[in-house]
């Protein structure tokens, strides 16, 4: 039996559903209840109830796209902030797709401390311990641009379905757009202007994340300007 | 101050208070900018803020636990709290409080999902009028599930006790400094499972079964506060009425 | 402050508590062997050495001269202090009081001055100027297990112990000194619950409950410890077992 009605609010604590649900993100089971553990939106498909968090630090898992920042070197790669709880270590082989010997060679040449990279999320292990991957199409260091930060919760808004928000930031406003699922995004485009518009409809999505019809909203908003 | 010469007088306690009433309660999420998490409480004259800065990486690292995540509590009252300034930092008060304030919060987190990191909760009594510490979990819950933090479910707290006889729910000062008891009290409402209990005073038997009858209708009160914060946050009341 | 326990021996202890045993062979409300000891320490106004199984506390009971606080200036001081001496773990370490100490020195301070066990209204001396000072030092000797009943113990006892101090001021017959509380702390085990639990039962508790109680059966203070979580029906046995087991220390007293 469900509890909860699709896209509704709910906190901590709240049942969802019991009997033959499947657990989803951002809930837990309890005897036969499946309870929300997280103030977010309930989401019922078929049988699997999730509730999508409304606010929480970006947690690492593989495959996700990331934009980290080198904070720290060791003789064999670099340590990189995620903006997460947990930091990425990428070794010189998973940046510059060949065999370095490090003790011939100054790795120091093809990161810096400070450099921003985009990478995917090679490996996490039950401590969650991170390798990032920054080597193939769209990985590697981050040369130019605008990089901004939001809440990694509300990633999945910047992007929609199937990628129908991105779609319509990039193609109403010409900018190109990294989107790091760990709540860093990076725009590129020529015109400044343009670039500042498209980081005003982030921040706009980001503030209202909770509620319907953004899309519309933002498309209207982003070829007003141009 | 001089003792009133009765707390309860008619059945009214000195606000105008029956036995059974709590003093009013607003609860705010979502306050503070910087924070992961927060939220801003006022019961009576108490007014206490918290935030929640994590997961986080722990530091030092050798405080860190291989398989979850380590919660760290500060409970702090404001030199200007009192009538009298607080001498600031910790005291053994504050220290014996913030210990007990985070084993009432960790049995209510999933702590095993942030291996290694820190969950970090600060609570700042800005004014006090008895029961803080109570009212310091009571925001902490609602701090910690506005940071995100999966939860099972929340924290609420109340003070019960005992003056001039009667059996209270919510000691304001006056009853917590003439009375004969205090109870603090914090409860995972949904399955009313205990996570803090402390008293000193004096109770028989029967007056504690009584107070700790009160201290769960109290508790479903504060709940339905903490929840309908949470949800206003997004959902302004106006709108949800509609 | 716990010592980090092998998955075999939790699981061990735990078995054994759902069954109703418990690794010495005792039964779940069944305290460990009681020693009280008097009068151990020359210099002290009253002492007590506790050993309960081989969990062993002294505490030392100073009365000097002191200032009343400004809201009761008629009234003597308790001071309660605890040190987990290194001597007595591995795991205690020198350095200032941490939480565990505070928080054990407090519970004890609570137990005793909720009680009116000490009759402080007659420890003055000269109205808002000079009053009698009771300074309880806990002292941890060697740690296996229920700090806080060891404690309470030994503090009451060694409160039972005192000679006035050779002080032309003092002029009272005896130390004011009316009652006994006894805290008993109920360790909570896997939904099990327990008294007296020893250092490997209380590393593997989930919570416990300490509830301090006077002669006629009223409490007077309570504590509950632990990041676990009690239900009222527990919370109401760990009464019933704290009543039955204080009586029984009580007579130790």
């Amino acid at each position: 039996m469900l509890h909860v009605k699709n896209r509704e609010l709910v906190v901590p604590g709240r049942l969802l559903a019991e009997g033959k649900y499947l657990l989803g993100e951002g809930t837990f089971r309890e005897g036969n209840g499946i309870f929300s553990s997280v103030v977010g939106l309930a989401e019922v498909r078929e049988k699997r109830v999730s509730v999508i968090s409304l606010q929480g630090r970006y947690i690492p898992r593989e495959k996700d796209f990331v934009i980290g920042i080198v904070t720290d070197t060791h003789p064999f790669g670099w340590i990189v902030d995620l903006n997460s709880p947990y930091t990425g270590n990428l070794m010189v082989s998973d940046l510059v797709g060949r065999k370095i010997d490090v003790f011939k060679e100054d790795i120091s040449k093809f990161l810096r401390i400070g450099d921003a990279i985009a990478a995917e999320v090679k490996m996490v292990d039950e401590r969650h311990r991170v390798q990032l991957l920054a080597r193939g199409r769209g990985l590697g260091r981050i040369e130019r641009g605008r990089l901004i930060e939001i809440s990694p919760a509300k990633v999945p808004r910047v992007i929609g379905k199937r990628g129908s928000m991105l779609k319509v930031l990039q193609d109403s406003s010409g900018c190109r757009l990294q989107v790091g699922l760990n709540g860093r995004i990076v725009i590129k485009g020529g015109d400044p202007k343009m670039i500042n518009s498209v980081v005003e409809a982030i921040l706009l999505i980001e503030r209202e994340a909770h509620l319907s019809g953004l899309t519309d909203r933002i498309k209207a908003k982003l070829e007003g300007m141009r | 101050m001089e003792r009133p010469e009765r707390l309860i007088v008619d059945g009214r306690r000195l606000d105008g208070r029956r036995p059974d009433e709590l003093r009013p309660l607003q609860i705010k999420a979502g306050v503070l900018k910087r924070a992961d998490g927060s939220a801003y409480v006022e019961l009576g004259k108490n007014k206490v803020l918290v935030a929640v800065y994590g997961p986080k990486e722990m530091h030092p690292r050798h405080l860190q636990q291989s398989d979850v995540a380590v919660l760290r509590c500060r409970y702090n009252m404001a030199p200007f709290s009192v009538e009298e300034r607080k001498r600031p930092g910790p005291d053994r008060r504050s220290i014996e409080i913030s210990k007990v304030v985070r084993e009432a919060l960790e049995p209510v987190l999933f702590l095993h999902l942030y291996p290694r990191a820190a969950i970090d909760v600060f609570i700042e009594i800005l004014q006090a009028d008895a029961g803080t510490r109570t009212t310091g979990i009571t925001a902490a819950a609602v701090a910690l599930a506005d940071a995100g933090i999966p939860m099972r479910d929340l924290v609420a707290g109340i003070s019960v006790g005992k003056a001039d006889g009667t059996v209270l729910l919510d000691l304001m000062k006056e009853e917590d400094q003439w009375g004969e008891a205090d109870m603090p009290i914090a409860v995972m409402p949904r399955r009313k499972l205990v996570t803090l209990l402390q008293m000193d005073g004096n109770f028989t038997p029967d007056e504690f079964r009584q107070a700790l009858d009160l201290a769960f209708k109290g508790i479903e009160r504060v709940y339905e506060a903490q929840k309908r914060a949470l949800r206003e946050k997004y959902v302004p009341a106006s709108e949800e009425e509609r | 402050m716990k010592e980090m326990v092998s998955s075999v021996k939790r699981d061990y202890i735990v078995n054994l508590a759902s069954q109703g045993k418990r690794l010495d062979g005792r039964t779940l409300d069944q305290l460990r062997e009681i020693e009280v000891r008097r009068g151990v320490i020359g210099t002290a106004q009253g002492s007590a050495l506790v050993k309960l199984g081989n969990t062993q506390v002294m505490v030392g009971v100073k009365i000097e001269h002191g200032e009343p606080f400004p809201d009761t200036p008629t009234s003597g001081i308790l001071v309660v202090n605890a040190e987990l001496l290194p001597l007595a773990s591995p795991l205690f370490e020198p350095g200032p009081p941490n939480e565990d100490a505070i928080e054990l020195a407090r519970v004890v301070d609570r137990t005793i001055r909720e009680s009116q066990a000490i009759d402080l209204e007659k420890l003055c001396i000269k109205e808002g100027e000079d009053v009698w000072a009771v300074f309880i030092d806990i002292y941890v000797l060697d740690h296996d297990g229920n700090l806080i009943d060891s404690s309470v113990m030994a503090s009451v006892a060694a409160l039972h112990d005192i000679k006035p101090p050779k002080d032309p001021e003092w002029t009272l017959p005896t130390f004011p000194i009316r009652r006994k509380p006894v805290a008993v702390t109920v360790a909570k085990v896997n939904g099990v619950l327990m008294v007296d639990a020893g250092l490997e039962e209380e590393n593997v508790m989930d919570a416990r409950l300490t509830i301090s109680t006077l002669e006629d059966g009223t409490i007077c203070a309570m504590q509950k410890g632990g990041s676990g979580f009690l239900e009222r029906r527990e919370i109401e046995e760990a009464y019933e077992l704290a009543r039955k087991c204080g009586e029984e220390i009580r007579k130790k007293l």
